[in-house]
């Protein structure tokens, strides 16, 4: 018999100085890691279309080669937390991840936000990955895949 | 990596639309949730030392020049999975306004006074057993504008990372016999009693240093293994 969880809250609007984290939006501080270095961004909209500037992002990933990090003096290898700005845009640098197993490079992506009374979890994988055609949860979202596409923009930006 | 997690009881997190609390009208998906296989992204999370304190990081009383006004209150409790299981060393970060209701942030413009003591975060990483303990002031009430004459009970946010992605939690910690829950949209958004219950604290007379503070148990239950663990 498991015990029953505790439920999850909203984070309000007011959590930006109770969740700062100084090398948030540098997922890799250490220059030497395995990866193509790239910057993820865009923009977080509400269902009506409206920009979302209370929000934040939590971005887990492997490195270049597909190896999840350790601590790192002030954080962790490979997480990262950004917050969006009053256009709810938000900025992320970090490497390409490596593929792992089967599935294509992916960014596992926690989205938490005042008016969400428990986050949202999604994978933000990389347009023009030879390796997205055979990746399973991809082709589980049907229509809906393209919405799980970063795009380049140029060499090293992804939107 | 951990291997597989329950699933939480049904009526243990709040639905995403819950016309009660305004906000959640326009962020609500709108679109059906799809199912993420639980793969090893998932599964594994970041892991955080020491490094991560800072000066005071568990006692929000001693961070500025002088002392914060306010009751001054221990909170302490464990960390465990739904099997029971301690979840050492884990990290908790906690935030929250200060004795008058307000918090030390821009955009909050309630009309009471900020406290030049007391800014109102923490950070503190479980011990072996899975336990934590903070100290604090205990936070006040204060009005928001959902609806007319909207106020929030009294609460404590914290955030909580377990071992794997999918055990992260941000939730927020009541007090017992605020009269003000029952008026909350945001705490009457879970929609199982038990797990509201959960998310109440415990007056604890055995936590209570005497002429200082007033002691609170808090314990969270974060998703645990499906698999039946190995003895």
């Amino acid at each position: 018999m498991s015990e029953i969880n505790t439920p999850s809250q909203t984070v309000g609007p007011f959590f930006h100085y109770g969740l700062k984290w100084e090398p948030g939006e540098h997922l890799f501080p250490d220059a030497k890691t395995p990866g193509r270095r790239i910057v993820l961004t865009g923009t977080i909209t509400d269902g009506q279309g409206a920009p979302v500037p209370d929000a934040f992002l939590e971005l887990w990933q492997p490195d270049g080669s597909g190896r999840f990090g350790a601590p790192v003096p002030g954080s962790c290898a490979g997480w990262g937390r950004v917050f969006t700005d009053n256009d709810g845009r938000y900025t992320a640098n970090t490497v390409l991840p490596g593929a792992l197993g089967k599935q294509a490079p992916h960014i596992l992506v926690v989205l938490f936000a005042r008016g969400l009374l428990r986050q949202l979890i999604t994978r933000v994988y990389f347009d023009g990955e030879a390796a997205n055609a055979g990746d399973a949860v991809l082709a589980s979202t049907g229509a809906r895949a393209a919405t799980l596409l970063a795009r380049p923009e140029g060499a090293e930006r992804y939107v | 990596m951990t291997s597989a997690l329950r699933k939480p009881a049904p009526g243990t997190h709040p639905n995403l639309l819950h016309p009660a609390y305004a906000s959640t009208v326009a962020r609500a998906p709108t679109q059906s949730l799809l199912a993420l296989p639980q793969g090893p992204g998932e599964l594994s999370g970041p892991r955080f030392d020491a490094s991560v304190l800072y000066k005071s990081h568990d006692d929000l009383t001693r961070q500025c020049a002088g002392e914060p006004l306010g009751e001054r209150i221990i909170l302490s409790g464990r960390v465990l999975d739904d099997n029971g299981d301690p979840m050492p060393n884990t990290l908790l970060e906690v935030w929250q306004c200060n004795s008058a209701g307000r918090y030390h942030h821009h955009r909050d413009q309630h009309d009471a006074p900020l406290d030049p003591n007391f800014t109102g975060n923490g950070r503190v990483l479980t011990d072996a057993e899975g336990r934590y303990t903070i100290t604090t002031i205990k936070p006040g009430a204060y009005p928001w504008r959902n609806h007319p004459n909207a106020w929030r009970p009294a609460h404590i946010h914290f955030s909580l990372f377990g071992t794997s992605m999918l055990q992260r939690l941000i939730t927020q910690m009541y007090f017992p016999g605020d009269p003000l829950l029952g008026y909350d949209p945001i705490f009457n958004s879970v929609p199982s009693e038990k797990a509201r219950e959960r998310s109440i604290a415990r007056f604890d007379w055995n936590l209570t240093k005497p002429e200082w503070a007033l002691g609170y148990e808090f314990n969270f239950v974060l998703r645990g293994s499906e698999a039946t663990p190995a003895n």
